[in-house]
């Protein structure tokens, strides 16, 4: 076996064992969560029963249907048997399975981040170089003061003042619950604005060292330039950008339940939240499996493009890692 | 040079186009998807007479409408009947069935329309609604306590046997309960095409949890309504729903949150329905502790309760004060302010030195060096309530810590008697003695704290066998005085519960069971 | 064409930036002393006041003066979120660290997939479980926070790390017989230091924000204490009638994050002095 197999080997055992013990965890930990999933089912009767005996009877039974009698750990390979079939159970609440559940979510929250990650980066980009080749002039002081604005804003008052403006005040925003290209502008671009202030903090400041370089004042020197300058700069950073692009886009298809929730946007992170809440077992470790995924993926997609983006990275007792 | 390699420019477009592609995938997988989407855009609004849009707060999460939450929303767009329903002054009244009979005191007669079809057309006999009754004893819980000792028989095509194991109860009030809506039991409800109700509307198209459109069903035995199309939506946050109606996208919003009020007051488009509903917010006391084993304890603190604050502060001055239990049905309303008329800090202040709880120089109660001390659950949309209810009590030196929950936290609380007060609010409407053992009885599931009165017992076993209406209605307004007096919990006011409409809409009509009220056939636009 | 060009002051900056955080500090230490009402008394005639001159940030649902709330608020939430900040950052930038210089080995392996485990982690089912297993206060409030907001901080000071190690005086220091310990500490801490510093500015104001999110599921101080997370996520409902109850708290995230950013900035420009060229 060659040495480029044995890492190929070991990076995917690292990732079996990651998933096994991500899923594993929340597996045990969602079960310690107070509350009890059938109870919540079968839903409180509006008016109070007296008789209190056929609840417990059909309590008991759909507690045995959902096996959630059993051992944590018997559960667990149970549930680890299924996903090994591709089958990630049914949801307690609408006994869809939860694969499809997820499946009709998926299309709208991506609908919803990738345009946001490209305004996020625009904004982050754009104003980040703005920032650091104004550096303490009135432009960098407006950009710096106005990253640090949007940070002290809570998300619920940006969306809602927006949504009141769009909706309301110009009626060019419908208020519903469907997915459809009329409806995406203002949650992405809400949702961009909202991310965009770490990433022009991070380029502006990546920015700055890097006209500090050296190879940059000799370049000027030699008169090459300033729109090669800064592309030259810009290709030197883009590995952090890359980095920080990537792991904020785990962060907005999981994490954006505000923009979800206020916009009404049918995504997976206001589901996972509401199963959560109805402690909908399958559906959040469903949720949990997807995320751990998608994790995993968008690491391997920035290993990939650390190695086309940095030349050093190309080395050869390099090119056999895959790096962490 | 190194900051020159044109190599790593076009790296840069590589990932520039990549990302690009991956959008246009992304658009295009999404407008496939939306094809079933009904893609109504902003022009509708134009166009309104055919299209009505229905939001509220969640809507069924499941084609079958014994899945809760179900039956009610189908009966709230118009898809679903109960065989009867309960109109706004709280009298039953006939609906998928044509009428009732009282033959004695177990046995009741309901008589049904030949008229009356399913969507599929499929005729609704004694058969088919036993069949839908039989289904939702069976696999719906909510649905059971109404379905309690009721047997059904059918004794003709249109006509069906009602015996009671308990005598004189009245059977078309149970049965117009929101979880009970006929459907064909014969049918899966799985999908939309093997659903089949009886509703003046039918379902086209449904995404569980998310929206439904809802169109005239030609097989409706009664009149057709006037507004061509129905889209019942859930929007879960209340200030975008309040904006929904504000940008008069949205016809009808329910579940108005009493905090967005003022703000759509304002707004000429939209006009506000506001009810009181039957039900009763209430503090229920854990009576296992010792601490309320003193009924001068829990007297004192129900008059400790300025209760025209507490409308006020948790419903935004929306409610009016109720001091017993059922004062919130309609049908009590005299009882309102029978027992805790006004609020009286010093007579809660001396029940309380009468009980031995003595103020100290922190300000604070004591008994034998045991602080007074209350642990006040409360659900995490009642917050304002909960400050309100530990502010007032703080004035009468007791230490109040609140505690707010989502519906798990709170039921484990409950479960595991780690709490001492507990907010809640259950219907007061319906069979007064099924209502009040639920709070009463000893076994009753409302009855968190455990309370256990002999006299009370006995005065439910007598309404529980009471002959005429009258006979009922005195002793339950007897068990309602008696219960307030001794306090195993304490009443404040119900919730109030408000919809919006867009002032084009007329026909809208009021009701104090919501689910009862949002489409009817009268609504039209001017 | 080009022109060197230094941030002659950044003296001016750190102190601009002191002066503030001070003045902030002081107004919410002495609130009892300068706020005009009391925070928790209730007054359900003056509810829902907007600003006038004697409610400067007008009245809560409560009639409580909002103004008096944000300054005793303070106390509380600004020493919890820079507490968890602090230990956020250094938890965070030595596990970054380590992880960064032992890049590929087994110790950066695993803390790379626990920070990628945990940023796949639902994070209120964290909050949930400390809720139910511990309790629901401030403190445990803050573990629940700890226990994720440290990845951006390892991240960052792991890929700071790696840019930096195969630097010419690092690879000196390891020739030289430095100690692993002695590099991580003398040559990459420093460079880690000014980063880290500026993005836990940046963190302190969305980790007061995202309190309001836990206070629903009744995580945090309790009531009727005034702290700003239950603020916020209160007056969410009260957003059009009464936007004013989020600005005072929102004004003093604002300056609180504008100070410890310029105090970043200006420590960054005074210890790591590089010219940059205008262009």
């Amino acid at each position: 076996m060659s040495l480029r197999n044995k890492s190929i080997v070991s990076k995917l055992v690292e990732t079996g064992v990651t998933l096994l013990l991500a899923t594993l965890v929340l597996f045990i930990i969602i079960n310690l969560a107070p509350g009890d999933p059938i109870r919540i089912l079968l839903g409180t009767p509006e008016v109070a029963s007296v008789n209190n005996q056929v609840y417990q009877e059909k309590y008991q039974e759909l507690r045995e249907a959902y096996h959630l009698d059993d051992s944590i750990l018997v559960q667990y390979v149970a549930w680890m048997k299924n996903v090994l079939r591709f089958n990630l159970g049914d949801s307690f609440y609408t006994n869809q399975p939860v694969i499809i559940e997820l499946g009709k979510r998926m299309p709208a929250t991506l609908l919803l981040t990738i345009p946001a990650i490209i305004i996020q980066l625009t904004l982050g980009i754009g104003l980040g170089i703005i920032s650091a080749l104004k550096h303490n002039k009135t432009i960098d002081n407006l950009i710096r003061l106005f990253c640090v604005f949007l940070s002290s804003l809570p998300g619920f008052a940006i969306s809602l003042m927006l949504l009141y403006l769009f909706a309301v005040r110009l009626k060019l925003y419908e208020i519903s619950h469907t997915v459809s290209l009329m409806r995406l502008y203002l949650p992405t671009i809400t949702l961009g604005i909202i991310s965009s202030p770490a990433l022009i903090r991070v380029v502006r400041s990546n920015m700055l060292e890097e006209l500090g370089k050296q190879y940059t004042a000799f370049a000027i020197a030699r008169g090459v330039k300033k729109r090669a300058v800064i592309r030259g700069a810009l290709k030197n950073i883009m590995l952090p950008i890359m980095t920080l692009a990537a792991h904020s886009s785990v962060n907005l298809i999981g994490g954006s339940v505000i923009i979800e929730s206020i916009f009404s946007w049918p995504g997976i992170g206001k589901y996972a939240l509401d199963s959560i809440l109805l402690r909908d077992y399958p559906v959040v470790q469903g949720y949990g499996f997807l995320m751990i995924c998608i994790v995993i993926a968008i690491n391997l997609l920035v290993e990939l493009g650390y190695i086309f983006i940095d030349p050093r990275l190309k080395r050869p007792e390099r090119k056999i890692r895959w790096g962490g | 040079m190194k900051i020159l390699n044109s190599y790593s420019i076009k790296q840069l477009r590589f990932w520039l186009l990549l990302m690009i592609i991956g959008l246009i995938l992304c658009l295009a997988g999404c407008t496939g998807q939306n094809s079933m989407v009904n893609d109504n855009t902003l022009e509708d609004t134009t166009n309104k007479n055919t299209e009505l849009v229905l939001v509220e707060r969640e809507i069924s999460s499941n084609y079958d409408p014994n899945f809760y939450p179900g039956s009610n929303h189908y009966i709230k767009n118009g898809s679903a009947e109960a065989l009867f329903k309960v109109d706004e002054q709280g009298v039953v009244q006939p609906s998928l069935a044509k009428g009732f009979e009282r033959i004695d005191k177990h046995t009741w007669h309901i008589l049904l329309r030949p008229e009356a079809k399913f969507w599929s057309g499929v005729k609704i006999d004694s058969e088919a609604v036993i069949a839908s009754l039989e289904r939702s004893r069976a696999s719906n819980i909510r649905a059971l306590p109404m379905l309690e000792g009721l047997t059904f028989t059918p004794l003709e095509e249109w006509r069906i046997k009602v015996d009671t194991e308990r005598s004189n109860l009245f059977v078309p009030l149970n049965l117009s309960y929101m979880e009970l809506c006929i459907i064909n039991a014969d049918k899966s409800h799985d999908s939309v095409e093997t659903m089949d109700m009886s509703g003046m509307y039918k379902v086209v198209e449904f995404e569980p949890k998310k929206s439904m459109i809802l169109e005239i069903n030609d097989n409706y035995y009664g009149e057709k309504p006037n507004i061509e199309r129905i889209i019942h939506e859930a929007i879960s946050d209340q200030e975008t729903r309040s904006l929904a109606v504000l940008s008069q996208r949205a016809d009808i919003a329910m579940q108005i949150s009493n905090e967005s009020i003022a703000q759509l007051k304002m707004d000429e488009n939209v006009i506000l329905y506001s009810a009181p509903a039957s039900n009763t917010g209430t503090i229920y006391l854990n009576l296992r502790k010792a601490k309320f084993e003193d009924i001068r304890v829990r007297q004192a603190l129900a008059w400790g309760l300025d209760r025209e604050e507490l409308v006020l502060l948790g419903s935004e001055g929306l409610s009016t004060p109720t001091s017993t239990w059922l004062s919130s049905n309609p049908k009590y309303k005299d009882q309102r302010t029978k027992i805790y008329s006004h609020y009286d800090f010093d007579k809660a202040e001396d029940l309380l030195e009468a009980a031995g709880w003595v103020k100290r120089d922190d300000g604070m109660r004591y008994k034998d060096d045991n602080l007074l001390h209350i642990k006040l659950m409360t659900w995490g949309q009642d917050k304002a309530l909960g400050e309100t209810i530990q502010n007032q009590w703080s004035k009468l030196g007791i230490s109040v810590e609140v505690q707010y929950g989502d519906y798990s936290l709170i039921m484990t609380a409950r479960e595991e008697g780690e709490w001492d007060a507990s907010i809640e609010a259950w219907t007061t409407f319906g069979d007064e003695y099924a209502l009040l053992s639920t709070q009463f009885s000893p076994e009753g599931s409302g009855n968190y704290g455990g309370f256990n009165n002999s006299q009370i017992n006995n005065m439910l076993e007598e309404l529980k066998n009471a002959e005429t209406e009258q006979r009922k209605v005195e002793i339950a307004t007897q068990i309602d005085s008696l219960a307030a007096e001794l306090a195993p919990s304490i009443y404040m006011y119900p919730r109030v519960e408000t919809t919006a409409v867009n002032k084009r809409l007329k026909g809208f009509q009021v009701h104090f069971r919501q689910f009862e009220n949002a489409i009817n056939n009268q609504l039209r636009f001017e | 064409m080009g022109r060197l060009k230094v941030n002659k002051n950044p003296n001016l900056t750190i102190f601009l930036g002191i002066f503030i955080l001070i003045m902030i500090v002081i107004s919410c230490t002495f609130a009892n002393a300068i706020a005009p009402f009391s925070p928790i008394e209730q007054n359900p005639v003056d509810r829902l006041k907007s600003p006038n001159l004697t409610h400067l940030m007008g009245t809560d649902q409560f009639g409580r003066d909002v103004f008096s709330r944000v300054l005793y608020g303070g106390r509380r939430t600004l020493v919890a979120a820079l507490l968890a900040t602090v230990v956020n950052t250094l938890l965070g930038t030595a596990l970054g660290l380590i992880a960064g210089y032992y890049h590929g080995k087994l110790v950066d392996r695993i803390i790379m997939r626990i920070v990628d485990c945990l940023v796949a982690f639902p994070f209120i089912v964290l909050a949930m479980i400390i809720t139910s297993l511990f309790g629901t206060g401030l403190v445990h409030l803050l573990i629940a926070i700890a226990i994720v907001w440290w990845i951006p901080f390892a991240r960052l000071s792991r890929s700071v790390t790696l840019k930096y190690k195969e630097e010419p005086e690092i690879l000196a220091a390891k020739v030289a017989g430095a100690s692993d310990v002695i590099i991580m500490i003398r040559e990459l801490l420093p460079r880690i230091f000014s980063p880290a510093f500026i993005l836990a500015t940046f963190k302190l104001g969305s980790l007061i924000l995202s309190m309001s999110a836990l206070s629903f599921f009744g995580l945090g101080a309790k009531p009727p204490t005034p702290e700003w997370g239950s603020m916020l996520s209160d007056s969410k409902a009260y957003f059009f009638q009464a936007p004013y109850l989020i600005i005072g708290i929102c004004i003093f995230i604002f300056f609180t994050v504008l100070s410890l950013n310029l105090i970043g900035e200006g420590l960054r420009d005074k210890l790591d002095p590089f010219e940059i060229i205008e262009i």
